[in-house]
Formats: structure tokens, sequence, C-alpha cells
């Protein structure tokens, strides 16, 4: 069992090509007066969430590297660092991604800590380093352990996580259309990232891949961009600040504050940990289903259309129903 | 990478880009109309139905009476905020009005208002 193994922290090295990138990309917006739009207070809160997200990895991320250096003693199988291996950990590192990410907007305990990379109304490289602080709360390290029980060395599984978010910094932007037709089909792009990012009906829940845009056709969850319904970047409900502590915890005080409601079930108060966003005890709230029913009563022309193809209005008072 | 580069580069490429953007103009903050304030509104609640808009005269806010109650619409940076005035405090400032709400993702806005809107305001957030 190799233990002694160490591999770069790319994300580290990457930092002078982001802020090269950043300034590339807000020369060509200013020259060609198009491909997006940059704010100063949304671009500073951004960068300070990106610059906090690495102090906390320096601050907490012994805790998960703990968890896989003990995962590492424990199992038998060591499949090397050959840049086959390398290729096929990166993969799979991908298709963990994707699930990772699927909680993360799915079940609010997750999503307290990746609603921050959605909170702001802009979509530039500025928003890709716009990072959680809180991952380790969230216990989605636990995602990875299959990987390092088959075999992968922990600083591989962790090296090849950089590279999954190197490559999702330079889709964050609206300089960029659409890629060739091939590219589109397996990769995750810009067009189908922005989808991501919307705040419409229509892109609620979809397209959660890091890398490789297969799972969510695999799985169900792709929506692409649609010429018609341009993307409306941000939350459902906005926020209001550009604090950036307010930004990394307002969710988590959210969820305190609903979870400590006088006169609620125990199953109530886990509901509001652990439910879907919008999940609320009196039906105060709206879920993503109720919202695209909603949409679709507004717009019934918009059924069976990508992004709705599977709800349908029929259940009264604007739940939705899976069809 | 060293901590003292990185050190580095972080800091100066925030306030690099900071400094760039504000230079450059991208600090203004967004101007309402009675049209783009009743655009942005049902853009942040769609499933609204709006009676009417009163923008105030900095163009920085918009109070917009719906049939479901009043809300308040505001400049954030270069896009805006809206919220239902349901749950939140009003605090005279000498300059307009705090609003506070109990948000903390929100935590409340400051409106500009004159004497003269100020008393229009105050009427029409008033609860019916």
């Amino acid at each position: 069992m190799t233990d002694q193994i160490s591999f770069p922290d790319a994300v580290q090295w990457a930092v002078p090509f982001f802020v090269a990138a950043i300034l590339a990309e807000f020369l060509w917006i200013a020259v060609k007066g198009k491909g997006g739009r940059y704010e100063t207070r949304d671009a500073v809160t951004s960068l300070i969430m990106g610059a906090g997200n690495i102090a906390s990895g320096f601050l907490l991320g012994f805790i998960a590297y703990g968890f896989f250096m003990w995962l590492w003693q424990i199992t038998p199988l060591d499949l090397g660092t050959s840049i086959p291996v390398i290729i096929l950990c990166f993969a799979l590192d991908d298709f963990r991604y994707y699930w990772v990410h699927r909680f993360g907007h799915r079940i609010r305990w997750v999503w307290a800590n990746h609603v921050n990379h959605h909170s702001s109304q802009h979509y530039n490289l500025t928003t890709a380093l716009r990072q959680p602080w809180t991952y380790t709360f969230t216990l989605m390290m636990v995602v990875r352990a299959p990987l390092i029980l088959i075999g992968f060395h922990p600083a591989m599984v962790l090296f090849v996580g950089g590279l999954n978010l190197i490559y999702q910094f330079w889709i964050h932007t609206e300089a960029i259309g659409k890629m060739p037709r091939w590219f589109e089909a397996v990769m995750n792009t810009p067009s189908h990232h922005r989808a991501h990012h919307g705040r419409n009906a229509r892109y609620l829940d979809c397209n959660y891949a890091g890398v490789f845009i297969i799972w969510d056709k695999m799985f169900g969850t792709f929506v692409p961009e649609q010429e018609n319904d341009r993307v409306d970047f941000g939350l459902v409900h906005n926020i209001g600040t550009f604090n950036p502590l307010r930004v990394a915890f307002h969710e988590w005080v959210g969820i305190w504050r609903d979870a400590i409601q006088p006169g609620l079930t125990l199953r109530q108060r886990l509901a509001y940990c652990f439910a879907p966003p919008g999940y609320s005890h009196d039906g105060s709230r709206e879920s993503s289903e109720q919202i695209k029913a909603k949409h679709l009563a507004r717009h019934p022309e918009d059924r069976g259309t990508p992004g709705f193809e599977h709800f349908d209005t029929k259940l009264p008072s604007g739940q939705a129903e899976r069809v | 990478m060293p901590l003292e580069i990185l050190l580095v580069l972080v800091v100066g490429g925030i306030a690099g880009i900071t400094l760039l953007l504000h230079l450059t103009g991208r600090s203004e903050p967004f101007v309402l109309t009675p049209e783009t304030a009743r655009d942005q509104w049902l853009r942040h609640a769609p499933d609204d139905t709006i009676i009417d808009v009163t923008v105030s005269n900095d163009r920085h806010a918009a109070l917009v009476r719906t049939e479901t109650g009043a809300g308040l619409l505001w400049s954030f940076g270069a896009d805006t905020v809206a919220r239902h005035l349901l749950d939140f405090d009003w605090i005279e400032h000498p300059e307009g009005f705090e609003i506070q709400f109990h948000d903390f993702g929100t935590p409340g806005t400051l409106i500009r208002l004159d004497e003269i809107e100020r008393a229009h305001w105050r009427h029409l957030m008033e609860p019916e």
C-alpha cells in the first residue's frame, strides 16, 4: 500500500490563469459590447468567496483528508498511479461530482453549502469562483469513499477533483455561445451550464454535470439552453447582500430558524434540514416542482418542451405531479 | 505553490480586478423606471398581478402594489432585489426609510426619499 504519493494542488496553481482569464473576458465584453456583464460588488463578492474557499480548504481540509487516508489504510486495493488509472479516476470522480451536485440541489443540508455558488445574478468567470466555505459540514466527502476503497489513492482523487473544478471555470461565461455539436453532445459547456444557473422554471434542477454532460443525459436531468427562453441567472428568491459572510451562511441560518420553530414535529424539523429546498410544513413555500407547475399553468404552450417533459399541472393548488 | 506567492496573487488579483471594474464604470446601480420596475417585479414574482408602481425620485427603489399586497423593489448593484412587505421593520432615516427584513440573506435596504415622497410612501406602505 503506497502512502507517500503527492500530486500538485491544481486549483492553487490555476489561480494566475483564473485572474488572466477574468481580465480577458472583461476586455472581450468591453470591446465587443456583448457576451456578459460585470458589476464591481458582485465580482468582488465572488472573488472573496473564492479566496475563502481556498482558506476553508487550509482550515478544514484535514478532516476529509484524514477520512480518506483512513479509508486508504483499510482497503486492500491499490490501482497505482499510471496515466490510464488517473484518467479512469478522473472519469469516475466526475460521476461522483454529478451525484454530489445533484444532492446539492435536492437536499437542503447540502444546498445550504452550494447555494452561494448560485447567488449571483451575473454569469461570468468570477461567478465560477463564487465557491462555498462549508463543504466539510455537508459530509459529502463520503461520496468519494468508494473511489478510495476500490484503490484510487486519496491524493489522486483530490488531484482529479481539482482538475474537474478547473475545467468548470471556463464554462461560466456568456461570451461563448455554443461549442461544436460533438463537443456539446459529450462535454459540459457554457451553454449547458448557463441553463444550470437559470432561475427560470424550465431550468430548475437540471444539468448537474461537472465535465461530462452524459451523466445528465443518462439520468434524465439534461435540459438544453433554449433560444426562446433566455437564462435569467440567480436564485428563485435572489438574496440582497454582497456581504461574503451572509452569502456563505445565509441558508444555514435559514435552516436553523426554520427547524427550531415552536410547534413542529420531529419529522417536520428534519424535513427543514434534509427535504428539497422549498419545503415548508405549512405549504407557504414552493418547491421547484410546484414552480414548474405554476409556470405551466401560466404558459400551457410550454408543456412537453425541454425542462417540462415530466410535469403536469392537474393537481390542485399548484402541486406538481411527475408523470 | 508557496503560501506567500498564493497570497500575493489572490490579494493582488482581487484588488486589481476591483479597481479595473470600478474605474470603468461597473459600479453604477440599476436605474428604475415604472416600466423596468414592473418588468423586474414580475421577474422576481411572476405569479403577481401588479396594481401600480411608484418609483422613487432617485430611481433606485420602487413600491409595487399587487393584488396580494405591497412589495419593495430596489437596485442591487446592476440588478434588483424584490421582497413582499410581509415581515419587516420600518425605521425612519434622515435620508428616507431603512427597511429591515428578518432575513439573514437580505437584511434590508435604505430607501432614499425626499420629504414629499416620504409621506406618500408611508401612506402606500401602511397595511390596508
